[in-house]
């Protein structure tokens, strides 16, 4: 064991540790706002790990990552889809759930062990700033999906794929932060874009149709 | 001879700062509230007022009855000596139990009350006596997980040694292995001491009770026990939780009486830290529907299997 020795990567680790945590209360919870509520944190807690890097790097580009990370993701999105979303459409607990809670969080228990199997921190390239986060990067990716997966609900769908995407962001910033701005810029961008597009759709769905939720998709089978 | 003086402080602390720590809580739930709330000495009148009253026993209550109170409070003043709560050393009768010992001990004073809650067989304590069971009986494999994730990092299930583990290198601090630990020995605190998402401490609705309803039968001198042991019980455990898995540091030396006393001093600060995280839990969360209290302690057990796991998996 290779125990991570600065304080940057103290913190870094801590941060990823409790993003993962995030991921996890967001698997295990039933109402709309939790879900929410804790993605917000988790972007927030994504955006202290973005600084954390550009601290220990010292690069301009990256804090502009982290202030845009706090401000599109951690106050940006949750609040225009709790305002155009769930309280639109008065969204409370979600129902359209296929398996138990406790199912769900047994499988995510399995995909983090598997994250852990398949990217090993002892495997991985020793000048890294902090290899215990990269495994656990990948852990959130799969929970993400594993969310995706378990909720029928439309907007469920897309705060899982808003996890996985935290995810990949937090995997880039510790595998290679030096990447260019202009393309995590360009993420966003997208990022921006699909909520947007989410929303405008969801909203024109639950009008004409009264339910957002894909488990309805199955009668319209020809 | 400073050692079995601080022995003795450590005990005294526990018993006698137990009820403020309870009362300080639920005073302090009380201002979220925007209520005003009883004053934070009002256990100890509580315990002055039912010391001195007679207790009224059931005619078809047996020994059992009279002796859980005495066994459970025992049990709770031995947690005390055996487990760091102001010192960083072991003191001289520590040796008497390692952490899994410590829960053996906590789960007979559980076991004695839940006897005396059938004893009387009254409907309640029944219904209680089996509800606590069960979350008990949910609770302990969590319990078990968490002390092995201890052990990954200090290998041993020794609470001075993990606390020494933890302190003395912020590596080992943030190791996946010890952080999701603390939240599943979190997760337990708050259901072994009976608070919200598992159950309302201040409920009075028979119905829903849980805690509560195993002691409905007490009253006087017994009923007095009763509830001091169980703030004791919140007193240690939360001291636990602080000293070995939060914030290791700030213990007191074992070599004088002043290292005590500092221990004392940084304890207070420490259970302010975790009575905030409880008072924030219980006015933000709901009460658990009973059956989804098994879907909360299996979030508990996973949390600690994934953290060893990951220590299993980071170590080779």
């Amino acid at each position: 064991m290779t125990p991570p020795t600065s304080a940057d990567t103290i913190l870094l680790n801590l941060a990823s540790v409790l993003i993962l945590l995030c991921a996890f209360a967001c698997l295990g919870s039933k109402l709309f706002d939790r879900y929410l509520g804790y993605y917000a944190l988790q972007s927030v807690l994504l955006s202290a790990a973005a600084a954390i890097v550009a601290a220990d790097l010292r690069d301009a580009a990256l804090w502009a990552l982290a202030v845009l990370t706090l401000l599109i993701k951690g106050v940006g999105i949750p609040i225009a889809t709790r305002r155009y979303l769930v309280t639109r459409l008065s969204l409370k607990r979600d129902a359209a759930i296929t398996l138990g809670l406790s199912t769900s969080l047994i499988i995510g228990a399995g995909l983090t062990a598997l994250a852990y199997f398949a990217m090993r921190p002892a495997t991985l390239p020793g000048k890294l700033l902090d290899t215990a986060a990269v495994p656990l990067a990948m852990a959130v990716v799969l929970l993400g999906g594993l969310c995706m997966v378990v909720r029928r609900h439309t907007i469920a769908q897309l705060l899982g794929w808003l996890i996985v995407e935290n995810g990949v962001f937090l995997g880039a910033i510790t595998l290679v932060a030096t990447f260019p701005f202009i393309v995590e810029a360009g993420i966003f961008l997208d990022l921006v874009a699909g909520v947007l597009i989410m929303v405008a759709l969801v909203s024109g769905l639950a009008q004409r149709l009264a339910t957002a939720s894909a488990s309805d998709l199955r009668s319209l089978r020809g | 001879m400073t050692a079995i003086a601080l022995q003795f402080m450590q005990s005294a602390v526990v018993l006698l700062f137990a009820p403020l720590y309870a009362g300080v809580l639920a005073r302090a739930e009380a201002l979220v509230q925007c209520k005003r709330g009883p004053s934070v000495f009002q256990p100890y009148r509580d315990l002055a007022k039912q010391m001195r009253k007679e207790s009224a026993i059931s005619d078809s209550a047996s020994w059992i009855f009279r002796a859980a109170p005495f066994v459970a409070f025992s049990c709770y003043l031995t947690v005390s000596v055996i487990v760091p709560i102001i010192t960083d050393e072991p003191l001289p009768l520590a040796f008497l139990a390692d952490l899994i010992g410590g829960a053996f001990v906590l789960m007979l004073a559980s076991f004695s009350i839940t006897l005396a809650a059938l004893d009387t067989a009254s409907p309640l304590g029944g219904l209680g006596a089996s509800r606590t069971t069960w979350i008990g009986s949910l609770a302990e494999p969590s319990l078990i997980l968490v002390f092995f994730t201890v052990a990954a990092l200090s290998n041993s299930d020794n609470p001075y040694l993990e606390n020494h583990a933890v302190a003395s290198s912020l590596s080992a601090y943030t190791l996946p292995t010890h952080l999701l630990g603390m939240v599943a020995f979190f997760m337990i605190v708050l259901a072994e001491n009976g608070r919200i998402p598992i159950d309302n401490p201040a409920g009075s609705t028979e119905i829903s009770m849980v805690e509560e309803s195993r002691v409905l039968e007490y009253s006087g001198r017994e009923y007095a026990l009763v509830k001091w042991g169980s703030w004791m019980k919140l007193f240690l455990l939360s001291s636990i939780f602080m000293n070995v898995f939060v914030l290791p540091w700030g213990l007191g030396h074992a070599d004088s009486l002043l290292g005590g006393l500092q221990g004392t001093g940084a304890l207070a600060g420490k259970l302010a830290v975790c009575g905030t995280l409880i008072v924030i839990i219980d006015s933000s969360f709901a009460k658990l529907r009973f059956f989804r209290i098994a879907e909360y302690l299996g979030g508990s057990f996973l949390l600690a299997l994934i953290g060893i796991i990951t220590g299993y998996v980071i170590r080779r």
